[in-house]
């Protein structure tokens, strides 16, 4: 009990103090007249449909890690990893083209493969550049952009660079294991995933039992960040006007902030990401859109919430501010360029 | 044991809101048609870790470990954080179930931003030619002419040649399928269009600026899911548009013209013929991924 206090007060504190920096910035009165019944039908139909929509993903996600799991040995994947810093880092920045997932269905794969030896590094760089540099993104993003096919190709490149830097930094800079130490957490989950039983499964029977159980377990555990996470999405989405936000836009830099704020609140796929972009392109330039569409499936509420689950917070936080800060950086230098 | 017990009603419940959402017909208010499958398909895979989990309940009340795996995900011991946690599944069930379904409208239009002009993607051509539109309409015009009035760019060629196909209409209908296409082309070309009759149907959208004569025919637009849901309209002029109420659904017919709204110009219809009418079953509009291709 103490515990969960000491976990979760801190950051729903932190999530309280920021919507009353909001309601005392745009000068509102506490919002009781958000609770009508118009308001009540939008939340629950973009909540339930955040839901649904990233449902067949997760799914495909704890499906695959948990095939991983129980088909693929270790040494296999230890083998098919580059020894090679730079190669490793390339290898996961392209492992998205094979093995296309979206955000949503990321990060227990990730962990998965993190957990049966791939090096942490690789890891992370697959987990932010696979749900961009894929076939599925790229056409999305070309059929939304298709009067600057730039936008696409600036895509895919920035997304690239950005996760190679990181995966490099933390190549160089990170000494312990980002993921969440096992018996540190109240033993919610106890892993200790190290012990190899990919292959204890006796026969078709006990391997599909194995698979149904590794991946039911992770669907609850990848599940309860999901549904919290598209519950404040949807209320962010139900209560704040965009008008509001964009008031904060009217400085260049700004815009850049502000596409990067708004990529983070909606939390949407990136295959549907690049069509809520283009209908940006009136108001923005070419550079905040390019950050919009880079920072979104890298790092958003949605994934934030699962990225805790997994990983250190002070990793994620890291991670975060690295990411937002080279995203801001190569946005600016490829409108500059362009 | 219990909770897999729990879980096993959980997963039951959510496969069986998915399929009692298509038995309903309510999917198309959450998500893209093209979405749907994947989203019956996942009930599927839901079903299958719920009968897994009754099965693992099963094992464990036999005093059998469950199978293979040793590494059983221990659920946390406090009372307290599972309610929570399951709580937190049970919830959108809930709502889901019990929580009568409306349909997006003029409350989160509002704060989405209607987008009054077509898609933003595309520039509008600087003044078309204004000598070719002041032509008489009835009159037949030559390719060339037509040409004229419908310059384009290598990007807006498909919305070029969807506004000759437009121009000869002698009502244009915005279409549920090309809805978007229809009223970007009508934008970009708006020059061309003008004096042309026009019909269009959505939900009433008001906004205060837009005074007692006005208000904008809308429809959101969704790619995916509802989250990506952005509201679509166009401005109409009538005399007694406050007899109309917010989320009504209408028909308009009315001639095509321009007027200035917050200081921009704007596309608009002065409407001619007003009718309520049923909200369609599915309320919103889809990009057409074919369009020009």
């Amino acid at each position: 009990m103490l515990k969960f206090l000491f976990r979760f007060g801190t950051p729903s504190l932190a999530v309280g103090c920021l919507i009353m920096a909001v309601l005392i910035v745009t000068n509102r009165e506490l919002p009781m007249h958000l609770f009508n019944a118009a308001n009540l039908q939008s939340f629950k139909i973009l909540f339930i449909s955040i839901i649904l929509e990233a449902f067949p993903f997760i799914l495909l996600g704890v499906l695959f890690s948990a095939l991983l799991q129980v088909f693929v040995t270790d040494e296999l994947i230890r083998k098919f990893t580059p020894k090679n810093p730079i190669a490793g880092v390339l290898f996961g920045g392209l492992l998205g083209i094979l093995f296309p997932l979206c955000e949503c269905g990321m990060i227990p794969v990730v962990r998965r493969l993190i957990r049966k030896g791939m090096p942490a590094y690789i890891g992370i760089v697959y987990l932010l550049a696979g749900p961009i540099v894929n076939p599925i993104v790229y056409t999305s993003t070309f059929t939304a952009f298709r009067t600057t096919p730039e936008m696409a190709y600036s895509r895919m490149g920035l997304a690239f660079a950005v996760s190679v830097v990181i995966g490099l930094l933390l190549y160089k800079f990170m000494r312990s294991s980002p993921l969440k130490a096992t018996s540190a957490i109240n033993g919610v989950q106890h892993y200790d995933h190290s012990h190899d039983h990919s292959l204890q499964g006796k026969g078709i029977r006990g391997r599909s039992a194995s698979i149904l159980s590794h991946s039911s377990d992770e669907f609850f555990e990848m599940g309860k960040y999901l549904i919290f996470g598209a519950f404040l999405t949807a209320v962010i989405q139900t209560v704040i006007e965009r008008s509001t936000l964009e008031s904060f836009a009217d400085q260049p830099m700004f815009a850049y902030l502000f596409m990067m704020a708004f990529a983070f609140i909606l939390s949407i796929c990136s295959t549907s990401d690049a069509f809520i972009a283009s209908s940006f392109s009136g108001m923005f330039d070419f550079g905040p859109l390019l950050a919009f569409l880079v920072f979104g499936p890298m790092i958003d509420l949605k994934n934030t919430l699962m990225l805790l689950s997994t990983f250190r917070v002070k990793f994620v936080l890291a991670l975060i501010a690295l990411t937002a800060v080279l995203t801001l950086i190569g946005a600016w230098i490829t409108e500059v360029i362009l | 044991m219990i909770h897999h017990l729990i879980r096993a009603v959980i997963l039951t419940g959510f496969a069986m809101f998915i399929v009692y959402l298509d038995r309903t017909g309510e999917m198309v208010l959450y998500i893209a048609p093209r979405m749907e499958l994947y989203v019956k398909l996942s009930a599927l895979g839901l079903y299958a870790a719920a009968i897994y989990q009754v099965y693992a309940a099963l094992q464990k009340r036999l005093g059998r470990q469950a199978p293979v795996c040793d590494c059983e995900h221990e659920p946390s011991p406090s009372l307290f954080k599972n309610c929570v946690i399951y709580g937190l599944f049970v919830f959108p069930l809930l709502l889901g179930f019990l929580v009568p379904t409306g349909t997006l409208g003029s409350a989160l239009a509002a704060k989405k931003g209607v987008n009054l002009s077509g898609s933003a993607a595309f520039e509008r051509a600087v003044d078309g030619s204004p000598d070719a539109a002041q032509q008489p309409l009835e009159g037949k015009l030559s390719g060339d002419a037509m040409d004229q009035l419908f310059p384009s760019d290598e990007y807006t060629e498909s919305h070029a040649a969807y506004g000759k196909l437009l121009y000869k209409e002698p009502l244009i209908t915005v279409p549920e399928k090309q809805f978007i296409e229809t009223l970007t082309t009508l934008d970009l070309y708006r020059e061309a269009f003008i004096g042309k009759e026009i019909e269009i149907s959505g939900f009433v959208y008001r906004e205060d600026d837009m005074g007692k004569e006005r208000f904008a025919v809308s429809r959101f637009a969704m790619n995916c899911c509802s989250a990506d849901a952005l509201p679509y309209g166009l401005m109409i002029i009538w005399p007694k548009a406050m007899d109309y109420v917010e989320d009504e659904w209408v028909s308009v017919k009315g001639t095509f013209t321009t007027s200035s709204y917050l200081d921009n110009e704007i596309i608009t219809l002065e409407a001619t013929k007003l009718e309520r009418m049923k909200a369609p079953e599915s309320p919103y509009v889809y990009p057409d991924l074919d369009f020009g291709l």
